[in-house]
């Protein structure tokens, strides 16, 4: 018996899903979660071979839960979309997710999936794969990605400047190369598009 | 569904914009070119009447005054010329907080200078160039300054009558230069209007074209989705009415239904993703950076020259094979390369062989692609030598045309 639980916001989705897997012979629905946090702390308390993480999720998203839960439980992930937005399979594998599948599978597909990843396999979807291959690339060249990932949480110019060990004029110029390639007016902005884009 | 739509025209908005950027930075260079010129000019003007007033009969003491009075004038007339690059067509003529002090000094200066040079047009240019330089209305500015170049040069007659014999040779230049000053400057400043409008133009049309575009990518989503759904119903009420009498025949409905659903997903999964294209060595990157993260150690070789290698045929190629390596491969080491020798780009990707790798699905999908490469010449070889799996396609380094394919 695999032992499954399913983490997904959408209500509908979650129990029509968790029906149809429940049809399986060898698979057992755990738990239904409808948020990342309530995720982590019924995966900590029962255990689950393997864990449907959906990825857009409020408090924490399915690549968080993957990234806590593989630091306590041994168990395996695999995360769900509806849509993979770039670099979001990147973060995923990084985060130690065993699969990642589009929300648009049938509950059999699904299924298979599970019985594979609990098998110690990995599943990437050809789909989200093809997407993510065909991810515009990054303009910015590391040194400015530096730049933009030690400022991202607000930081002054001139802690960046330390944290990279650089001069203040430096990073100013980094900043400016910057906002000019991404033609955005601040550094917030240029770190917000940067985290959506998934370069940082 | 729409999500992907709205992805590529944010991709496609975020491109438009950064060229729109790299516009608005030329046209900034402009801007430069014309307010120096009107600048350099103005001070080219103020350094000819110094040197008139050296080479006549004037003293020190008196060159050394209207060359400083000369110099506040060039110095506050650069207020109003810097401020016309931002200026709104609807502000008014006289802003007194920007224009004043360049009209005292300009009045000033035209005073002194006529007075101390006897001379009408040194008098009075320094009060029409700044009046130039007030917010007019096009048409009215265009009459204006053809006005004052009549009078300017009405003066200079007057003027060179009047000092005839007595100043430097150099005074027609200056009269010259005087009244040519305020046609040069209002010529450049239009030059830069015309610049704004067009510049307004292309952005507004870049803007029209996108808002098609959606528009069209709109109704081709609202086309395909109002068919399949309405395929989909019709289905659905098929097999409601046949469950009671013919269980299997309605449940064949049902499975109909569900293949309908999907081709309607796949249908605008195309529509979105046909406006997503990357370069080659772009989709080669991504390869390399998915594999890293997977925890794989990549090596990768790319021929400089991969922008000219077919995309049509290798992009599919490195998808399939980097999907494979993820899902099949050993997850330990893996090799990539895209090279050009004799006519051929050959791409060559080796990986690990892992525990699921004898799976059925990797199978079928290499037979897609040999059946993809063949379509362009090309050709698809697999190996596999003890824990190293390796998938080779070369296609020729021209891509066959299709009607020379037809027609051989």
């Amino acid at each position: 018996m695999i032992r499954v639980l399913l983490a997904d916001d959408e209500g509908m989705i979650r129990s029509a899903l968790a029906a149809l897997l429940r049809l399986e012979e060898d698979i057992e629905v755990v738990a239904e979660c409808a948020d990342g946090a309530e995720a982590v702390a019924a995966a900590e308390r029962l255990k689950p071979d393997v864990c449907l993480l959906d990825l857009e999720m409020p408090r924490l998203d399915g690549v968080q839960v993957t990234e806590r839960l593989n630091r306590t439980v041994a168990t395996r992930c695999v995360i769900v979309t509806r849509h993979a937005r770039p670099g979001v399979l990147r973060r995923a594998l990084a985060s130690g997710a065993a699969g990642f599948l589009p929300k648009s599978r049938s509950a059999d597909e699904v299924a298979a999936v599970i019985r594979r990843v609990a098998a110690g396999g990995r599943y990437v979807d050809p789909e989200v794969a093809a997407d993510a291959l065909s991810d515009e690339r990054s303009p910015l060249t590391d040194r400015e990605l530096d730049v933009l990932r030690a400022g991202r949480h607000g930081e002054t110019t001139s802690q960046i400047a330390r944290t990279l060990s650089l001069a203040p004029g430096t990073v100013r110029n980094h900043v400016s190369t910057v906002l000019g390639k991404l033609a955005v007016g601040t550094r917030q902005q240029a770190v917000l598009l940067a985290e959506e884009r998934g370069w940082i | 569904m729409s999500s992907q739509a709205e992805s590529a025209a944010a991709v496609s908005a975020a491109a438009e914009a950064r060229s729109a950027l790299r516009l608005t930075r030329s046209i900034s260079a402009t801007w430069w070119y014309v307010a120096l010129a009107v600048v350099v000019f103005q001070f080219f003007v103020l350094t000819l009447l110094v040197s008139v007033l050296v080479e006549g009969s004037y003293g020190t003491a008196t060159v050394v005054a209207v060359g400083v009075g000369g110099l506040l004038w060039w110095l506050v007339s650069l207020v109003p010329i810097f401020d016309y690059r931002h200026r709104a067509a609807e502000a008014p003529l006289l802003v007194w907080r920007r224009h004043l002090p360049s009209l005292v000094v300009g009045v000033a200066f035209g005073l002194g200078a006529g007075l101390v040079t006897g001379s009408w047009v040194v008098g009075t240019l320094p009060v029409v160039q700044v009046l130039m330089l007030l917010n007019w209305p096009p048409g009215l500015r265009l009459r204006t300054v053809l006005a004052v170049t009549v009078l300017l040069v009405a003066l200079g007659i007057i003027d060179l009558r009047a000092i005839g014999d007595l100043a430097g040779t150099s005074w027609p230049q200056l009269i010259f230069m005087c009244a040519t000053l305020p046609i040069i400057t209002v010529s450049s400043l239009w030059w830069w209007d015309v610049l704004v409008a067009l510049d307004q133009a292309r952005i507004s049309e870049a803007r029209l074209a996108a808002t098609q575009e959606r528009l069209r990518l709109a109704t081709d989503v609202h086309d395909l989705q109002g068919h399949h759904l309405q395929v989909v119903a019709l289905q659905l009420e098929l097999a409601e009415r046949l469950m009671p009498r013919d269980a299997e025949a309605g449940m064949e409905q049902l499975r109909a239904a569900r293949v309908s659903v999907d081709d309607a997903r796949q249908g605008t999964r195309d529509l979105a993703t046909r406006f997503r294209s990357v370069p080659l060595r772009d989709e080669l990157a991504n390869a390399v950076d998915l594999l890293r993260a997977a925890g794989t150690r990549v090596e990768s070789v790319v021929d400089p020259d991969a922008a000219q290698a077919p995309a049509s045929a290798l992009g599919p190629v490195i998808r399939e094979t980097t999907t494979n390596v993820l899902r099949h491969g050993g997850g330990r080491w893996a090799r990539l390369s895209l090279a050009r020798s004799d006519g051929v780009w050959r791409y060559e990707i080796s990986n690990d062989v892992g525990a699921t790798a004898h799976e059925a699905g990797g199978g079928a999908g290499l037979e897609g692609l040999a059946r993809r490469a063949a379509e362009v010449e090309g050709v698809l070889h697999v190996r596999r030598e003890g824990q190293t799996f390796t998938v080779v396609v070369t296609v020729p380094t021209e891509e066959v045309p299709v009607e020379g394919r037809v027609a051989g």
